[in-house]
This record gives structure tokens, C-alpha cells and sequence, in this order.
């Protein structure tokens, strides 16, 4: 469970950033990333955060990852404070990105072994969930070449490796499908529906409304650090005015 | 203990990168005695080609001093060139063809016999290697003058010691290992406090930068470790990379030095005395600190850089900021004082100079130990603090 109530981010502009965003920027000191945000995430349902590049996505997921604090209001996630409870949220969250984000001179299996020794998981527990994940993902015939030599899609299965090896509760997913290819693509978007089916609580964010559709039961779009839409997705279906997502998207956009 | 785990993984990532273990380990274990011995091979044969070098000469005024010209003459070394044009001497000089001229003056033996100076002019190339022409005319003529005035003082009937009021014994009371000491002890810790700095720089780079280039660094933020876990770890691998490398830097020197061939066996035993366990114990104990001041300055900054491209822009000048002060080290007459002993790389480079010689003060010691290790906090603090900064993390 995720909740986040009246979040704000806001970032403080260096002299050559205003320099660089142009006279307007000249005594702005501040940028607000996120503005007044709040939204509820459940266990076993998707929910999908949607919207342009720029417009607060990222920001909001790495406020609910810890990795970012906000600048007022709360995030609770599985019951725990992001801001006091930051360790405590950590251990609950699996976070993943369009990157594989991986560490090329180890082998899957060690780059898994180091995640886990992060979550601090014991030795029984982590060859249990490791053994269920290779052989899910089918990978124990390169558990131990050097991430390097790996191809793309065998990289991407020890990526979803590393994020599931301590069985998060809560599922972050930033961008995840962003620069892969379909069959790349797909396997993510199938480690997704499965987190659904496990009862997680799942966050994904995208502007793919093809994903979106596929993926979310409820969906929030988020323009210029603002939500503007935040409901299910078959209420949003219901009340479309366009023929596509995409018109649907970007007439909703254009609008604000 | 998180930092731990984060340790682990980073020493395992940098042991199996070749780039950094040709830094740490192989690098300065063969570069120090390589460099020695291409130094010293060269340097010998220069001055063995240079004393082995004849001296060719153009003697004008033969006629006016015969025995000087004989004098000069009866030298193996040299060879009187007779035939080159007197308006062409000094162009000769100039492109090497001849190594210097004598002009005597046509007066020369009037003034010699009336007790006055005879002139001689001599023309010659400074930028001769070692001075061997320069310092052979000197020591013929100087033999020459050396007569003339012993014969004038017979003449009037006077001691050689009514021009000579003193006779000075200069006794040495420093130890040939003080006196080497203080000369090879000058650059040595340059060469170590280099390569430490140069052991810590690929990691630090590789475990900041490079792990936001990679994207990792958000997989281990959204991970339980906390900031200061992950900066520890990192820390401590950076840390002991570039300790690591000084260290073995030192025994490549060390090394390079009993396996020398040429060495006279007197200078060897010197260097024995001097890099005995307790003096090379004292010296990485020095390390130890400004590896970790090194290490913090170096990972804050990578942190900092949004690319490995960046941070190795970033760290450059870095360079010449650690390089400065160790170079100060190696000139004579700078001391460690208790004002010397504060200034980080300096102290380290002057309390190697003196643990090698032998003349350490343990006071000076203390306070190059204590400023070593405020400066090295001071250090880790800023580069936590640094970590800590959203602004520095996701650098945009």
C-alpha cells in the first residue's frame, strides 16, 4: 500500500541553470518538480502514473524509494513514513528502471548474492528465492558469466532478479520498458502482471498508453509536477471523448 | 555492518577491472625501478661518452706562450686545431665542431715577467654537457697559474701562506645515511605519496561516477543501506586501493634497489639502514591517513561528476594540487617544522625525509600524525556530507 498525501518537490536552481533556462528563470530561486500530489496505490492492482518526460514522475517515484524527500506532505508506504522510516520503506520497496542497472564485472549470481546481503536475507531464504527466480527466469545456464558477456535479454532477467530477490511488497517500476525492444518489453510487462497476481502493491510509470491500457487498473496523469487526472482506468475508458489513448492523452494534456 | 557488504562488492568489482590493477599493482611496482634504471643507464653513459670525448681546440697566440700551448698539448684528451680561419671560430663553436678557443694576448709573457696579469680569453659553449670543456682549460691554467705565483713568491722571498691566512678542515659530522637520506629522501615519498594518489583516483572514479553512469547508484539508494553505509564502503576500498599502491611503490623501490647491478656496495648498505622494517612500519603509517584524505577528496568529487567524463575533468587539476606540495618536499632547505608539519602532503613528504635519515623528531611526528588525521576526517565528513546532498546525487 502506498499513500501519498499533498506531496510537493521542490528544487533549488543553481546560478548557471537560471543563466540557462533563460531571463523568465532570472530571480527564481526555486522549481517545484511535484505540486501538491496525492494518490493511493493497493496491493493486487497496477497503478499507473502517466506523463509526459518532465513532467514529475521520476521525482515522485524516487520520493517514494527514499531516495528523494519531499518538501511537504507525507508518504506512507505498507504503513511506514518515507521520511522517518526511510530504512524501514527501503526493505518493502523492489525498484526498477529502463536501465539494467547492473554491475558488469560480477555474475548474476554474485550481483543477486549482494542485493540480498543489502536486505539483509539469510543464507536459507536467499538460495530458496534464488533458486525459484533462475529457474523461473530460466537462467541458470549463465548464472556465473560475468554480467559483461551477457545479451540484453539475458541482462534484463538478472535485473528482475535483483529487484525481486528479497520479495518486495511494494514494486516500483520507472520508465521500465523505455528503450527496449518488444520481446525485452514483454518480459517486463509480464514480470508486472505477475507481481499483480502475487497481491503486490504495484507503481508504474510510462507514456506508452498501448502498456497503460494493457497493464492499469488505476491510473493518475500527471502534467507540469500537477495531477489532473487520478481514478480507474475503466472510469477513464468510460468517460474518453477521443477515439485512442494517445488522442485521448494528449487532448487531456493539451487542455491543461 | 552494511558498509561491509558494500566493501566486499567493491573490492571484488575493481580486483577484476585491468585497468585498475595495472594502476594499483603493476604499475608502480615495475615504473619506480624501470624509471631508476633507465635514469641511472643513461646518466652513466652520458658521462662516460662525455669523459671519454675528445676536446678539440683552436689555440691563437702560440707564438706568445709556448708552455701553456705545450701544456695543452701534451694532453691525450685534446687536439689542437690549427687550421680553422680566425673569423670562423666562433660559428665553429657554435654548431660543435670545436669545443672551445684560447685567445693569449700578444703581451702575455711581458706581463707575466713584470708581476702584472696576463689576459687570456677563452670562448667556449655553456650548454656543454657536464661542463668538461670548461672545467679541463680551468684546471690546466689553474696548474699554470699556480706556478707563476709560486715562482714570483720565491722571487720576493715569501711564503705561500702569506696569501693563504687560513687553513680550513671541514669534518662532516652527518652519517652517510643522514646525507643520502636527506637526498633520496627528497624524492622518494614524492614518488609514493604520486602513486597513492594515482591508486585511489580510477576507483574513486569508478565507484562514484561510474555507478551513476551505470545506474546502479539508484538500485543501491532504493536498497536498506543507508547513505553513510554506502559511503563508508566505498570509502574504505578507495582507501585501500590507493594504500595498497603506495605501499607497493615502496617495495618496488626497495626492490629496484637490491637488484640494481651497478650499485656501489656502500650506497646498498646505506639503503638497508635506511629502509629498515621499523623506518618502512613509520612511512605507511603516514600513508595510511593521507590515503585517506586522498580517498574522501577523490570520491566526493567523482559523486559530484555526473559522468566518469566529468570526473575525470574534475580531478585533473586535483593533480596538480597533490603534486605541488610533495614537489616542495623534495627541495633542499625546506624543513619539517611545527608550521610544515600541519600542511597535508607536505608533512608527509618531509617526515619520510627525515624517518629516512634518521633524524625524525617524535614531537613534528605527532603533529604530522594528528593534522593527518583531522585533515582525513575532515574529509570523509564533507565527502558524506556531499553524499548526502540530493542536489549532488541527482546532479542534473
Amino acid at each position: 500500500m502506498i499513500k501519498v498525501k499533498s506531496v510537493t518537490k521542490e528544487f533549488s536552481l543553481s546560478r548557471k541553470q537560471r543563466k540557462e533556462l533563460g531571463d523568465q528563470y532570472k530571480k527564481i530561486k526555486k522549481v517545484r518538480a511535484v505540486d501538491n500530489i496525492s494518490f493511493e496505490c493497493h496491493p493486487g492492482r497496477i497503478f499507473g502514473l502517466l506523463g509526459p518526460n518532465g513532467a514529475g514522475k521520476t521525482t515522485a517515484l524516487r520520493m517514494i524509494a527514499t531516495m528523494l524527500k519531499p518538501s511537504s506532505g507525507s508518504i506512507l508506504v505498507s504503513g511506514y513514513d518515507s521520511v522517518d522510516e526511510g530504512q524501514k520503506v527501503r526493505e518493502q520497496i523492489g525498484f526498477m528502471t529502463g536501465q539494467t542497472a547492473l554491475y558488469d564485472r560480477l555474475t548474476p549470481t554474485e550481483m543477486v548474492k549482494y542485493i540480498a546481503d543489502l536486505y539483509g536475507m539469510d543464507k536459507q531464504n536467499f538460495n530458496k528465492r534464488k533458486k525459484y527466480l533462475f529457474d523461473a527466469l530460466d537462467m541458470n545456464s549463465f548464472s556465473d558469466q560475468r554480467i559483461s558477456q551477457l545479451s540484453t535479454g539475458m541482462k534484463q532477467k538478472t535485473s528482475i532478479a535483483r529487484t525481486m530477490i528479497h520479495d518486495p511488497s511494494v514494486m516500483v517500476f520507472d520508465e521500465p520498458t523505455s528503450g527496449l525492444d518488444v520481446m525485452t518489453s514483454r518480459s517486463i510487462i509480464a514480470l508486472i502482471r505477475n507481481c499483480q497476481e502475487e497481491g503486490k502493491t504495484v507503481i508504474f510509470s510510462g507514456h506508452r498508453m498501448g502498456e497503460v491500457n494493457q497493464l492499469c487498473d488505476d491510473i493518475a496523469i500527471i502534467y507540469k509536477g500537477k495531477i489532473f487526472y487520478n481514478d480507474t482506468m475503466d472510469k477513464f475508458k468510460a468517460e474518453m471523448t477521443k477515439s485512442t489513448f494517445e488522442e485521448e492523452f494528449i487532448f487531456r494534456v493539451g487542455e491543461e | 555492518m552494511k558498509f561491509l557488504t558494500i566493501a566486499k562488492k567493491e573490492l571484488i568489482d575493481i580486483t577484476r577491472d585491468r585497468r585498475s590493477i595495472i594502476m594499483m599493482l603493476v604499475l608502480p611496482f615495475v615504473l619506480i625501478p624501470g624509471l631508476f634504471g633507465v635514469v641511472y643507464t643513461i646518466q652513466s653513459q652520458q658521462a662516460e661518452k662525455a669523459s671519454e670525448q675528445q676536446i678539440k681546440l683552436r689555440f691563437l697566440g702560440k707564438e706568445y706562450a709556448p708552455d701553456l700551448y705545450e701544456a695543452f698539448a701534451e694532453l691525450d684528451k685534446v687536439i689542437i686545431l690549427d687550421q680553422i680561419p680566425t673569423d670562423s671560430i666562433e660559428s665553429y663553436i657554435q654548431e660543435e665542431y670545436l669545443d672551445a678557443a684560447i685567445y693569449i694576448n700578444r703581451d702575455y709573457q711581458k706581463s707575466i715577467d713584470q708581476n702584472k696579469q696576463a689576459q687570456i680569453i677563452i670562448k667556449y659553449k655553456g650548454t656543454d654537457s657536464f661542463g668538461v670543456t670548461r672545467d679541463l682549460i680551468k684546471s690546466v691554467l689553474s696548474t699554470k697559474e699556480n706556478q707563476i705565483i709560486n715562482k714570483r713568491m720565491d722571487d720576493l722571498n715569501l711564503k705561500p701562506d702569506i696569501v693563504k691566512a687560513f687553513e680550513i678542515d671541514y669534518k662532516d659530522v652527518a652519517s652517510a645515511q643522514e646525507k643520502l637520506g636527506k637526498i633520496a629522501g627528497g624524492f622518494l615519498p614524492y614518488f609514493f605519496i604520486i602513486f597513492g594518489f594515482m591508486g585511489a583516483m580510477y576507483p574513486a572514479l569508478d565507484l562514484g561516477a561510474g555507478e551513476k553512469e551505470r545506474g546502479t547508484l539508484e538500485t543501491i539508494l532504493s536498497s536498506p543501506a543507508t547513505r553513510l553505509d554506502i559511503v563508508l564502503g566505498k570509502f574504505l576500498v578507495v582507501m585501500l586501493a590507493a594504500f595498497i599502491t603506495a605501499f607497493i611503490a615502496l617495495g618496488g623501490m626497495y626492490f629496484g634497489i637490491q637488484t640494481f647491478p651497478d650499485l656501489e656496495p656502500w650506497v646498498l648498505e646505506i639503503v638497508n639502514q635506511m629502509l629498515t622494517l621499523k623506518n618502512i612500519a613509520l612511512i605507511m603509517s603516514l600513508i595510511l591517513p593521507i590515503s585517506a584524505f586522498f580517498s574522501a577528496l577523490l570520491l566526493g568529487l567523482s559523486i559530484y561528476a555526473k559522468s566518469f567524463k566529468e570526473a575525470q575533468s574534475i580531478v585533473g587539476p586535483l593533480n596538480i594540487a597533490i603534486i605541488f606540495p610533495a614537489l616542495i618536499g623534495t627541495l633542499p632547505g625546506i624543513e619539517l617544522n611545527a608550521i610544515t608539519s600541519l600542511i597535508p602532503i607536505l608533512n608527509v613528504s618531509l617526515a619520510s625525509k627525515d624517518i629516512i635519515a634518521g633524524t625524525i623528531n617524535p614531537y613534528y611526528m605527532v603533529e604530522v600524525y594528528l593534522s593527518l588525521i583531522v585533515f582525513a576526517g575532515l574529509a570523509i565528513l564533507w565527502c558524506v556530507n556531499w553524499f548526502n546532498r540530493e542536489s549532488t546525487i541527482f546532479r542534473n
